[in-house]
């Protein structure tokens, strides 16, 4: 039955994202806030907006039972959980479950299996969808030697009951992992009192795909594209983009098809997304994880797809089904974002709340800022800083860089330092320009020259 | 000082202590030095440009963002005069008795000390009894037995002793 009244049990720009499409599909909205929250643009947007508990998200935001409470009793019969806080708690679908409200994402149990990497890495295998190449426990150097020639070099030696870095080992050829194995298996013998190793093929440089799925719980899943996200800083992501265009369309369609084949083995309900290792050079793409919510980096999916996704989400839930087929989602030109953070690069991008004194948010064609800041608005200290996703798209990657660029330029934010600048100095570095980064480039290449310039 | 220059936590408080109903706030520690006051009559200057007696720390570390008032004192509306408020913990349903059919805790008009059960906050089956922070005398019961109360809604009116 479709959803009348949905509780949107998160905050920031992400709650009033969930509150437009809401309303464009003519559904009242109830905002969950903390009493940090209480001024924040999702609750004045809102039909209403409920105070949970103090400004401490444990309680406030992350406690399931006083989430589901209040949407239960402000008569809702949806609950859209967002992304982070308990979007991926099986407990928050179960007790909406039993009180009669339609949650916006997965079943509980697929939120679960999915959650436990072995379990997932399994039912990945299981439908057919390419894992990391890598080898059963190795006990001697001729085993390591042997491994490493049938998986291919380079390989990643690891303690089979190791953590921390201790018993690792990067081998390149034969010899080095027959001489590695000896080295790393006393290593782990000696700091864990267990030599037995294992080994992976590692990938020095290799790119963060991921595939945007939507599945009806029935067994029927599409995908609206893939999505590039391999500017990292520390595991987070700072720019995404869609489509991967570092990838052939033929390994592409591979790519979609084992999304799907793993989302549909599931019965896979709601919006999700599967991520992937990309090896550019082998031309080969290796499963991750399944995030098992909406995510920050879905506006390029929809900026590329036309599709708004959320609106999409809402209806399912609400027993609607899928809108369309496969042949219906058409994906042109190319879409990037940037995920803006108040985050003071002078202080190793230490987070940086506080109020914004100017907020000249730019426009154009192809641009689209999904924001919940203005001027005026407080960053409180208590969540994460982000302010913002800026995402611009073009007829190519090119025209999409020149007028990301371009809005950056006309963005001014005061009040608080962003990550806009670095932002800047990402999407006209040459490497960039030329698509031949990975995942530790910024790290590597960026970062250690950023900021040095200009002092 | 202008407003930018101050650091983001103090701003913070600030904006907490505009709507925490609060009439004067005087922090001290160390050398440095804080009254924010909304009175008119006050010897200092108004709240928001008295300077600190010396420049607070540049970084001040981001867990020390102030507490919230307490949640008492932040609803001032509607209030009989001279009375506080004994506000909600925490989202949740209002329960005036202690099981169903029960008489209620507290009446208007009676007498309770500090620590007195006033009233139970139910989430999911678990009850949280809200106790009164001062001691005095009930003026009035502000919220409907069984309705929803949001977190810091003021649920009793007590003139205090």
């Amino acid at each position: 039955m479709a959803i009348k009244r949905l509780f949107v049990a998160n905050r920031g720009e992400i709650a009033l994202r969930v509150v437009k499409a809401a309303q464009a599909l003519n559904i009242e909205t109830v905002v969950a806030v903390s009493d940090a929250d209480r001024e924040s643009a999702a609750a004045k947007m809102a039909d209403r907006a409920v105070v949970l508990g103090p400004a401490s998200a444990a309680k406030s935001y992350l406690d399931p039972r006083l989430v589901v409470h209040a949407a239960r009793e402000s008569g809702c019969d949806g609950l859209h959980p967002g992304y982070g806080f308990l979007s991926e708690r099986a407990i928050l679908p179960r007790l909406c479950e039993d009180h009669g409200i339609a949650f916006v994402g997965p079943r509980p149990d697929v939120i679960e299996a999915l959650g436990d990497k072995l379990q997932a890495r399994a039912m990945a295998s299981a439908a057919g969808v390419p894992l990391v190449p890598g080898s059963e426990n190795i006990a001697s150097g001729a085993d390591a030697r042997r491994e490493g020639d049938r998986i291919g070099y380079p390989v990643l030696l690891k303690a089979a009951a190791g953590g921390g870095g201790r018993g690792m080992v990067i081998a390149n050829n034969g010899d080095e992992a027959e001489a590695g194995f000896q080295r790393a298996s006393a290593e782990a013998e000696a700091a864990f009192g267990d030599g037995t190793m294992f080994m992976e093929r590692f990938v020095p440089e290799a790119r963060h795909v991921e595939v945007q799925l939507m599945g009806d719980g029935q067994g029927k899943v599409l995908h609206f594209g893939e999505r590039d996200c391999s500017v990292q800083r520390r595991y987070q992501k700072l720019i995404e983009e869609a489509p991967c265009a570092a990838m052939s369309d033929e390994l592409r369609a591979k790519l979609h098809k084992s999304a799907i084949d793993l989302a549909a083995s599931v019965n896979y309900r709601n919006a999700g997304t599967a991520e992937f290792l990309f090896d550019v050079q082998r031309q080969e793409f290796y499963f991750i994880e399944v995030n098992a919510r909406i995510q920050v980096e879905h506006p390029v999916s929809e900026m590329i797809s036309s599709f708004d996704l959320v609106q999409e989400q809402i209806r399912i839930a609400g027993g609607a089904g899928l809108s369309v087929g496969q042949d219906d989602v058409v994906l042109s030109g190319h879409a990037i974002e940037c995920r803006i953070n108040a985050e003071d690069a002078a202080r190793d991008f230490a987070p940086s709340p506080g109020r914004i004194t100017r907020w000249d948010a730019p426009t154009g064609e192809g641009i689209r800022l999904d924001s919940h800041m203005a001027e005026g608005a407080m960053i409180p200290p208590f969540y994460d800083s982000m302010v913002g996703k800026l995402i611009a798209h073009g007829k190519d990657r090119a025209e999409a860089i020149d007028r990301l660029v371009g809005a950056i330029d006309d963005f001014v934010i005061e009040g608080v330092p962003t990550t806009l600048g670095l932002q800047r100095a990402i999407a006209t570095h040459p490497d960039f320009v030329a698509n031949t980064i990975h995942t530790r480039w910024l790290e590597q290449v960026v970062l250690p020259q950023f900021g040095k310039d200009a002092a | 000082m202008a407003d930018s220059a101050l650091p983001e936590n103090l701003r913070y408080l600030i904006e907490e202590f505009n709507r925490s109903g609060l009439r004067e706030l005087h922090i001290r520690r160390g050398d440095f030095e804080l009254l924010l006051s909304h009175t008119d009559h006050a010897p200092s200057a108004p709240a928001a440009s008295r300077r600190p007696a010396s420049p607070p720390p540049q970084q001040a570390p981001q867990a020390q963002a102030p507490a919230a008032p307490p949640p008492a004192e932040q609803i001032a509306d509607g209030l009989p005069e001279g009375t506080v408020a004994i506000a909600a913990p925490n989202l949740g349903t209002f329960y005036r008795s202690p099981k169903p059919g029960a008489a209620p805790y507290v009446e208007v008009g009676q007498r309770i000390e500090q620590g007195a059960e006033l009233c139970l906050i139910e989430v999911m089956k678990l009850f949280t009894t809200v106790r009164s922070e001062v001691s005095g005398t009930v003026e009035a019961v502000l919220v409907e037995d069984t309705a929803m109360v949001e977190a810091g809604q003021a649920l009793f009116a007590v003139r205090a002793d």
